[in-house]
Formats: C-alpha cells, sequence, structure tokens
C-alpha cells in the first residue's frame, strides 16, 4: 500500500499525477463579467458602445463633439480608459455629461471587471443613472482591446486620416471584432495620401458586416451621418 | 502584451484547480490557441516561462500548445476555406471576395497534469 496516500498501489510506481479536463476559455472569467455589464447597461436602458482606436485617432474629439450635436436629445453618460491622468474626463466633464476615468495603471486595455467598477462609479455620478447613451472609450491600442468583451452592444473602431489607410489589414481583429469603422479627421484628406475607397474596401473585405463612416468632427463635415447613426442605435434598441 | 494579465489569470485558475485536487505540483498544462485569438503563442510563451519561475506549484511545469485553424466561409456561395492563419484574397469557387471567418479565436485551457 502506498504510505503517502494510503491508495492500493505499490509504492515504487509513481501514480500521484492526475490530469483534469478543464475546457474552459481564458476569457470565460471576463465573458461572464461582460455578460453582468450587459445586462446592467439594459436594465438601464442604454446602448453601450466600445470605442477602439490607436492614441490619437480622435475618440474623445468625436466624443466631444458628439455631446455638444446630441446631447441635449439624449441622456449621454461616458467610462473613460487611460493608462494614466484624468485629462480625458476633465475634456467631457466640461460638456457638462457625468463621466468616470479610469487609469488602468500600465494595463494596455479595459477589462470587463474594470468596466463593472466604472459604470457603477458612474451611476453614482449627477444624471449617470439614467443614460440612453453609454460610450466606454479604451485605452488608445488598436491590438489588446480586441480580445475583451466589456459587454457592450457595438464596437466602434477608429482610423484617423495621419495614420494611413493600411490599419484594417495590419491590425484585422480589431477590423473583424468590429460593427461600426469611422475614418476620422477627413479634413486632413488633402495633406495625406488616404485613399478612403481603398481603406473601406479593405475593411468590407476583413469584415462584410462593417457599416463605414467617414468625417470630420472638427469641421463637421459629413458628421450627421455618424449622428443619424446613432439615433438609429438608440431607436432601435428602445423597440 | 495582454499575455501577460492572460497568463496570470490562468495561474489563478491552476491554483484553485490545484487546491480542489489536493495537488502540489503542476507538471504539464495544455492550451488550445487559435490564430484569431488576439493571443501571440510566442508571448503567451514567454509570459508563461517568466511567471511560472516565480511559482511554488508551477516552477517546472510544462506548457504544451495546440494550434486550431480557421474556416472562412464565403458569403456568396457557401464555400468553406480551411486556413492556419493566412486569409484567403477570395472564394476559390466563386470569385467572391467577401468571406466570413468562423472560429480560430480559442484561448482555451484543454487540461492540466498535476501531482
Amino acid at each position: 500500500m502506498c504510505d503517502s496516500c494510503g491508495c492500493a498501489s505499490p509504492v515504487e510506481e509513481d501514480t500521484h499525477t492526475k490530469t483534469v479536463d478543464v475546457n474552459e476559455s481564458l476569457f470565460a472569467a471576463n465573458e461572464s463579467i461582460a455578460k453582468t455589464n450587459r445586462e446592467h447597461f439594459e436594465k438601464m436602458g442604454a446602448v453601450a458602445i466600445n470605442l477602439i482606436s490607436s492614441p490619437g485617432s480622435g475618440k474623445t474629439t468625436l466624443l466631444e463633439h458628439t455631446i455638444e450635436a446630441i446631447g441635449a436629445e439624449f441622456r449621454i453618460g461616458v467610462i473613460e480608459g487611460d493608462i494614466e491622468t484624468e485629462r480625458d474626463a476633465d475634456r467631457i466633464r466640461a460638456k457638462g455629461v457625468p463621466v468616470v476615468q479610469l487609469t488602468t495603471g500600465g494595463a494596455c486595455h479595459l477589462d470587463a471587471a474594470m468596466t463593472h467598477k466604472g459604470f457603477h462609479r458612474l451611476q453614482k455620478e449627477p444624471g449617470g443613472d439614467k443614460l440612453d447613451l453609454l460610450f466606454i472609450e479604451n485605452v488608445g491600442n488598436l491590438v489588446c482591446p480586441t480580445s475583451f468583451d466589456l459587454g457592450e452592444h457595438y464596437r466602434i473602431v477608429l482610423v484617423s486620416v495621419p495614420e494611413g489607410p493600411d490599419k484594417p489589414v495590419k491590425y484585422p481583429k480589431a477590423f473583424t471584432s468590429s460593427d461600426t469603422f469611422l475614418i476620422t479627421k477627413i479634413d486632413l484628406l488633402e495633406h495625406f495620401d488616404f485613399p478612403v475607397d481603398e481603406a473601406k474596401a479593405e475593411a468590407l473585405h476583413l469584415n462584410p458586416r462593417l457599416q463605414i463612416f467617414d468625417f470630420s468632427s472638427k469641421t463637421g463635415e459629413n458628421f450627421d451621418a455618424w449622428l443619424d447613426y446613432l439615433r438609429e442605435l438608440v431607436a432601435n434598441f428602445k423597440k | 502584451m495582454h499575455e501577460i494579465s492572460l497568463v496570470q489569470g490562468l495561474f489563478q485558475q491552476l491554483a484553485e484547480l490545484a487546491r480542489q485536487n489536493n495537488m502540489t505540483k503542476v507538471v504539464t498544462v495544455t492550451m488550445e490557441i487559435g490564430p484569431l485569438s488576439g493571443v501571440v503563442e510566442d508571448s503567451f510563451r514567454f509570459g508563461f516561462d517568466i511567471l511560472s519561475k516565480e511559482d511554488e506549484l508551477l516552477r517546472d511545469a510544462e506548457l504544451i500548445i495546440n494550434s486550431t485553424s480557421v474556416i472562412y466561409r464565403c458569403t456568396s456561395c457557401n464555400t468553406a476555406h480551411e486556413s492556419g492563419n493566412q486569409r484567403p484574397d477570395c472564394c476559390t469557387q466563386c470569385g467572391d471576395s467577401f468571406l466570413i471567418a468562423e472560429g480560430g479565436d480559442e484561448l482555451i485551457l484543454q487540461k492540466v497534469e498535476m501531482e
């Protein structure tokens, strides 16, 4: 009898290894929290949008101009994700909507657990307990955020004209996992080589379901199409 | 480098499994990683090697990675193309360039051998 555990095996044989079949995704824990987040957002009646892009594509500027344009139509709230500082939240707060800043302290993406905490903090902000539109601005990064569901209803990826048109080919997952693709800063098209139609075609090649808009938040060119799209998302959600 | 945080999550799960099964050492960890998981195998392995050195339970553990493939399905004629990680330019049957990926996004802990 084995003297370690009392089993019937002879002591010479190594029978103390055990193989456990797990077959569980490493994303399972995140996905389970994401599901809870989605339920929270729906209970409040808010459409949740996860904004993903490289740093400097104009996510915060997009939000500032969106709030200015339709802030009176819809109750908008924002969860800001950055590695450091409250700067983006300060810019959004200046527009008069509830906002919380999540600082990841070095992490390259938001996950569902951080979003969960951020959402409950947002609910305690004045006006944060009842929203129609919740924007979650992810950490500027086209790679890591794509692997983490935050519980959003729509994932939107941005590329600005100065970044160049080849982002869809270089960072495919950001585009295959998104619902919508925004080409921003089109007021700079005359200064950069950015064939808009080619970029759109390459993105659609990766993900035929993508909805695509190109506009300038700054000059307002084509911005109405984006606003109408948001109106449609909210209207469909309230049905 | 979100691979590091995924490895940290994996190690928490392994510690829990070892505790439940009264085991003190992890011998092998078998993972399934798809080309569209957003996880770079080399980075995952790097994170595993670095973090396992600091962990009594995992110090000598071996990481086995099984790669999976992706099915690219044509949106016009429904033809399925199996691929490692290279997306076909267009459908081999009808030439349509709109293909939708199915699967390939796995990041699965398949099994753990412990002692």
